[in-house]
């Protein structure tokens, strides 16, 4: 009995420190993830007035309107100084003019929405008591609409590298799918050789690629075309559609083939009535990390697009170009990040068959 | 060379499945212990609770006294030829037997020795520098199989050792392994399910289902005693025909009657079934104890189904009322499907089962 | 050949003669079958590979006129950046290929074990490998800014306050590679764990019980059956990862922009962002191949070592 009490409590203890560790990784992970997140949803005013910053976007802003001789003087709750502080331009008047500037200005810094009206019928309130409190909700998706709209063409470019990525995934699924086949069901002369040498592609360097690129493609008259980036990029997509869809394929046993062709099809016919349909969650899963690889890829696309350039050419450019609004920026960022992350969350159960019987 | 004990062991892998549900054992030094039974009964469970690969959810496991329930599987002094093989395929043959010996410090010399004399020993002396890739299914096993025999450990566990190799080469390790246990007296426990395999080489057999064991005995005991209805017709190659029967007394006979025939028998010695006069019970007969006789004896005569020569004997199958009853011919009697003949019990090796309990009904003429 | 036969009987036999003359190239066909299917990735390559990296390295040895120079190459040799550039990388390749194998290895050990909600922690593990660089890029500069969410972070939940402040930027040189391979080790180490347990699932338990019951320890089942046995994947972890840890540069160029440490490719990269000025595109260009000399290098030393090659060899046998 005594054993089985101390079993148990060994048992226990083995498994609690496992998930110590595991909750202690997940928490790195998440950790800097999440800010990235939590960053997107703050307005300016909470990124740039309080510090420390908070550690999670607000959902409503607080504010205050008082009065004095000279006019009226808007304040805003700060968390980290706990209390109200001033907010905007420092003294306004009750005509229109003013009141439609104020209103553009809590919008700009708080993300808040107020109609002119309501100002008004504040500051009526102000009249009679000398004060007024009150909350508005924030405009949470506030900073992916405004970057959306204030980013020259990033609606066009979110177009732009779905066209780029979808036709890498065509072309080095394709093409990589075929030679993974080759790979995974044949032997022949030079296969180790071949295998290493597709690695070798991606010894030169993506960047130093694209420069001689921009030429070849101008004569085909594919440069800044989303067709010649998705040539490029298909260059490192291929290499890798061909370790993943060899190992795909490898886990498909050729015996399955075998017995089709025994029960009376051709090997073309073994190949699209019984491996295809087993490999079709990996050939998805492949064509997806494609799409996460042509989707996250920035350099190449700096360097071969000029009017036409893709999402994340546009998000660079904004994280590189200005050094202030850093939530506007990793709105932009989320925004690139969140196809990429769902497609993984799609795709999670496949990743480790993906990488399964990828060898040297 | 090591007693092994196992207390009231289960194992338990989720909610509903239990590898075994309740096991006690005790094994001698130098036994020869055989499992027996239906796949997926918890032989190889067992086994590798005993191995210490397999946390027990509950009892404990003595061996030579000692409590190994919680001590790892290195320090228990067993050796295991794994139903799957589990060798390395990045070692060679050599490399793979040669293992466990070079862990123990085992100077070279008789390292090479060893590995060499265990080779030969399942002939596979020729394969050492192969690596197990190039090798059949069978040379693969007969690897594990000297990879388990160069340890020369207390206790040897063989789960299915034999499984893949031919009749010829089986029948033959079978006498090796033999020789090997009587040489070396390890206390061996071995799965198998080639039953002669099991009676020709086990001291004790465990029969085993659903995660308990039903039997424990000689060879002989569960094949001429067998304790319960599940036994009998597992064991035999056919296992036992049944005929569930009312039981009659008069005076000194007991009539049998079956819905096909009625058997009159002695009650010398069979009192024990008075208290079943006027209830059900079952008969089981040993396809060899079904006879062979003229119309006239016959207790009844039934249309041939099907004939399985086998060499030596025939085995014939007959079609009494929906069920097969199989029986064993000599080679020499002719028989064809389509032909009427008369069948007889050879009355002293007919078995008893209770029909509620389907435990044999045990009789004073036997103890 | 009766002229009396049917049309159609003669047509039948025709094909069969060509049928049999197909069969007789038949040994030969199927031999061609990998090659045909290797054909497109080969055409592709020499067009969209092969082509444009021989017309860098041409160009390389060529001046703004066109006139055959080792002048380019010279230049980088001369100049001390380079080598500053040159032992940078090395520093950090050396350090964070090593110290993400290590710990991604032992991840992928612990991990190997099915547990509950193991599916949902391999899914945020997966999430640094799915993030684009540029949002990786956002992500850190917004943290480590003296008024990012790290100091903030720490400031929440007090642990220090405004006066202690870290610069987590403003390190020299030594803080900011160690900071730039912490980076990269967040973002690096769930890829390569996965690969090595995609590799451990393929060895399977039973190889590794059998090592225990032949009495092998932890640790010598780990050296002696899971590490020999992982080796391909190992190999391939590595190559993968030499690879693209040589040519590290946007995560550094996003936190502390060119210059302030530099590293290989982004001395290429900013070579070319010097635009209009030809005479550095060249340079660029001779430094690419540099670069992939380097790594190509790199990856052959390191097959050589782990003694790749001997293994192919064994199997042409
Ligand atoms: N790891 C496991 N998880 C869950 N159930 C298991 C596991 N291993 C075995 N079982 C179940 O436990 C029972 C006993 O399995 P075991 O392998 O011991 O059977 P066995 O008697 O060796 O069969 P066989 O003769 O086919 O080898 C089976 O029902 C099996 O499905
Ligand atoms: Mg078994």
């Amino acid at each position: 009995m005594n054993n089985v009490v101390k079993r148990q409590l060994r048992r226990s203890a083995k498994r609690t420190s496992l998930y110590i560790v595991l909750v202690g990784i997940a928490f790195i992970i998440i950790f800097p993830v999440f800010f990235l997140f939590s960053f997107s949803f703050m307005s300016d005013y909470e990124t740039y007035s309080e510090w420390p910053k908070p550690l999670v976007p607000s959902f409503k802003a607080n504010f205050m309107i008082d009065k004095n001789t000279e006019g009226y003087h808007l304040f805003i709750f700060n968390k980290s100084e706990d209390g109200f502080m001033p907010f905007g331009p420092l003294v306004f008047a009750n005509n229109e003019k003013d009141i439609d500037s104020l209103r553009k200005f809590i919008k700009l810094q708080s993300n808040c929405k107020i109609s002119s009206q309501k100002i008004v019928e504040y500051l009526k309130v102000v009249d009679n008591n000398s004060r007024v409190e009150f909350s508005i909700k924030k405009d949470l998706l506030a900073n992916y609409i405004l970057f959306f709209k204030v980013v020259n063409g990033a609606p066009k470019a979110v177009l732009n590298s779905l066209m780029v990525a979808g036709a890498t995934i065509l072309i080095s699924l394709s093409i990589g799918g075929l030679g993974g086949y080759a790979f995974a069901r044949y032997f022949f002369k030079g296969k180790n050789i071949l295998k290493l040498s597709v690695l070798f592609v991606r010894m030169f360097p993506a960047v130093s690629l694209a420069i001689p690129m921009v030429i070849i493609l101008a004569k085909m008259g594919l440069y800044d075309q989303p067709l010649g980036l998705s040539l490029v990029y298909s260059v490192g997509q291929i290499s890798m559609s061909i370790w993943i869809t060899a190992s795909v394929f490898m886990s498909i046993p050729v015996s399955l083939e075998e017995a089709a062709m025994i029960f009376g099809t051709s090997k073309v016919g073994a190949f699209w009535h019984v491996t295809l349909p087993l490999a079709l969650p990996g050939l998805a899963a492949c064509a997806m990390y494609s799409f996460i690889g042509s989707w996250n890829e920035v350099i190449a696309a700096v360097v071969l697009t000029q009017f036409n350039p893709t999402f994340p050419v546009v998000v660079y450019k904004a994280l590189v170009g200005s050094q202030g609004q850093i939530n506007l920026i990793t709105a932009g960022s989320v925004a690139q990040a969140l196809p990429a992350i769902i497609f993984t969350l799609i795709i999670r159960k496949y990743i480790i068959q993906m990488w399964g019987g990828v060898k040297v | 060379m090591a007693t092994l004990e196992l207390i009231d062991i289960a194992k338990r892998f989720t909610k509903k499945v239990w590898g075994v549900k309740k096991m006690d054992l005790e094994v001698e030094e130098k036994e020869f212990i055989v499992l027996l039974g239906p796949s997926g009964c918890g032989k190889t469970t067992t086994m590798r609770m005993i191995a210490g690969l397999e946390e027990v959810t509950r009892g404990t496991i003595l061996l030579d006294g000692k409590d190994i329930t919680d001590i790892p599987p290195r320090d228990r002094g067993i050796s295991m030829v794994f139903q799957n093989y589990a060798i390395w395929p990045h070692m060679s043959v050599y490399e793979n037997i040669a293992f466990s010996l070079k862990l123990k410090k085992m100077p070279g010399a008789e390292i090479k020795q060893r590995v060499q004399e265990t080779a030969d020993m399942v002939k596979i002396g020729e394969l050492l520098k192969r690596l197990p890739g190039q090798l059949s299914g069978g040379q693969q096993q007969r690897v594990a199989l000297a990879r388990a025999l160069a340890v020369r450990p207390r206790l040897f566990l063989m789960d299915e050792p034999l499984s893949n190799l031919d009749a010829k080469l089986r029948v033959i390790m079978r006498t090796e392994l033999k020789a090997i246990h009587q040489q070396t007296e390890a206390t061996s426990i071995f799965v198998t399910h080639d039953q002669s395999e099991a009676m020709s080489m086990a001291d004790r057999i465990v029969i085993m289902k659903d995660g308990e064991i039903v039997q424990i005995g000689s060879p002989d005991d569960v094949y001429f005693r067998s304790s319960n209805m599940f036994v009998a017709g597992f064991i035999g190659t056919p296992p036992s025909n049944f005929f569930t029967v009312k039981c009659e007394f008069k005076k000194e006979k007991i009539s049998l009657k079956h819905s096909h025939f009625t058997l009159e028998i002695d009650s010398i010695g069979i009192e024990e079934l008075k208290k079943y006069s006027g209830k059900e019970i079952v008969l089981g007969v040993r396809p060899e104890d079904l006879l062979v006789v003229a119309d006239d004896k016959a207790v009844f005569t039934e249309e041939v189904l099907v004939v399985e020569p086998q060499g030596s004997h025939q085995v014939v199958a007959l079609n009494l009322s929906e069920t097969i009853v199989k029986m064993i011919v000599s080679a020499e009697t002719k028989v064809n499907p389509g032909d009427k003949i008369g069948l007889g019990f050879n009355i002293k090796r007919i078995h008893f089962f209770d029909k509620e309990t389907e435990n044999r009904i045990p009789l004073i003429s036997e103890a | 050949m009766r002229p009396d036969l049917p049309a159609a009987f003669l047509s039948g036999y025709m094909m069969t003669i060509t049928k049999d003359q197909l069969s007789l190239s038949k040994e030969t066909r199927k031999k061609m079958v990998p090659y045909l299917l290797i054909a497109p990735v080969v055409i592709y390559y020499s067009m969209f590979w092969l082509f444009p990296v021989l017309n860098a390295i041409i160009e390389s040895f060529k001046d703004v006129d066109g006139i055959w120079t080792f002048g380019n190459y010279i230049h980088i040799f001369k100049d001390p950046v380079f080598y500053e550039a040159l032992s940078n990388t090395a520093f950090i390749v050396i350090f964070s290929v090593t110290i993400e194998f290590i710990l991604a290895f032992g991840l992928a050990l612990l991990i190997n074990k099915k547990f509950r909600g193991s599916s949902m922690f391999l899914f945020l593990a997966m999430i640094p490998m799915s993030l684009p660089a540029v949002a990786v890029g956002a992500m850190w500069s917004s943290g480590l800014a003296t008024r990012g969410w790290l100091n903030s972070f720490l400031m929440n939940f007090g642990f220090i306050d405004d006066a202690s402040k870290i610069l987590f930027l403003a390190g020299g040189k030594m803080s900011t590679m160690l900071l730039i391979i912490i980076i990269d080790a967040w973002t690096v180490i769930p890829f390569v764990m996965i690969i090595l347990l995609a590799g451990l699932q393929g060895v399977g338990e039973d190889v590794r019980e059998a090592g225990a019951i032949f009495g092998g320890t932890k640790f010598q089942i780990l050296r002696k059956i899971t590490i020999p046995m992982l080796k391909p994947t190992i190999t391939t972890a590595m190559i993968l990862r030499i690879i693209s840890a040589i040519q590290i540069w946007l995560i550094i160029v996003l936190l502390y922009g060119f210059n302030r440490l530099p590293v290989l490719l982004e001395q290429v990269v900013l070579n070319y962002d010097q635009l209009g000025a030809e005479y550095f595109e060249r340079i660029g260009l001779a430094l690419s191949v540099v670069v992939a000399i380097i790594v190509s290098a790199a990856a052959i030393f390191y097959l050589k070592v782990s003694g790749s090659f001997e293994k192919e060899e064994k199997q042409d046998e």
